[in-house]
């Protein structure tokens, strides 16, 4: 199969559900900023904020792990299209923040999975990392599926 | 070296893998063969418009929204599927492809001609 019909049968799957390829970037990028604001409220309730949440350790630690895990999967689709297809573009600030933004994403992704993982370094370093994190995919999808939803349509 | 700064490093690493994936646009659909022919389907393409583009091009293409007038605007299929794959102004890239861009092209081009 030429490279370029993957783009085509790309966009012939997630329009069977969907009404356009972008349409499906814009809603699994949406899932993704809810699942991240799931993720900053548990973490915050793990640090001991947020007290009117329950404060059972393990339900809202499975919640936090899996919150990320399902974020993490709706990424996929966007990755895909907005890396593999559209590309890095600059053709106005919308678009250029989207990109830069977009680029240094899973780079974030994977040093906040490691930092996780290292318990040698600072007990700041993993909320910074989480909250950067979930900074960059609130920015990304204000300049995307926000934009689509209040300029183009609200739909799918 | 410190073992904090794997994180950091292969953060970065995945960074300029992403910038280059990203500058090499491998899945990107190939631009139209043909100057000015057309092979979308333009009764199927009034119907995408209508639910992707007229929001902005107005209905019909006739004009009224953030983007151009369409109607009579002499623009070819190069130029249209160019535009709707790289974006133009606030118009994202990639608002339609497939089948559905073809379409749309040929319909734009349809509307188009003075």
């Amino acid at each position: 199969m030429p490279l370029a019909d993957v783009s085509e049968a790309y966009t012939d799957l997630v329009t069977t559900v969907f009404s356009s390829a972008i349409a499906a970037k814009v809603w699994f990028a949406t899932a993704a900023f809810a699942l991240a604001f799931v993720q900053v409220t548990t973490a915050a309730r793990i640090y001991g904020r947020l007290r009117f949440l329950p404060e059972r350790g393990r339900a809202i630690a499975g919640v936090h792990r899996w919150s990320g895990r399902i974020a993490f999967l709706c990424t996929l689709p966007v990755f895909f299209h907005c890396v593999m297809i559209l590309g890095f573009q600059t053709p106005d600030a919308r678009v250029a923040l989207h990109s830069l933004f977009g680029t240094f994403f899973y780079g974030m992704f994977v040093a906040k999975v490691l930092i996780v993982r290292d318990r040698a370094l600072p007990a700041w370093a993993l909320p910074t990392a989480g909250l950067t994190l979930a900074s960059m995919l609130c920015v990304l999808w204000l300049t995307s599926s926000l934009w689509y939803f209040t300029n183009v349509r609200f739909g799918f | 070296m410190r073992r904090g700064w794997r994180p950091l490093l292969v953060g970065g690493a995945v960074v300029v893998c992403t910038f280059a994936l990203a500058k090499a646009e491998i899945f990107a659909p190939s631009a139209p063969a043909g100057g000015t022919e057309t092979v979308g389907d333009v009764s199927r393409g009034e119907t995408v418009f209508q639910r992707e583009c007229a929001s902005c091009h107005g209905s019909g293409g006739s004009g009224g929204g953030v983007g151009p007038r369409l109607v009579g605007a002499g623009i070819d299929a190069a130029t249209a599927a160019a535009i709707v794959q790289q974006g133009g102004g606030v118009m994202p890239a990639g608002l339609v492809s497939g089948r559905d861009e073809a379409d749309v092209v040929a319909y734009v081009v349809s509307i188009s001609m003075p």
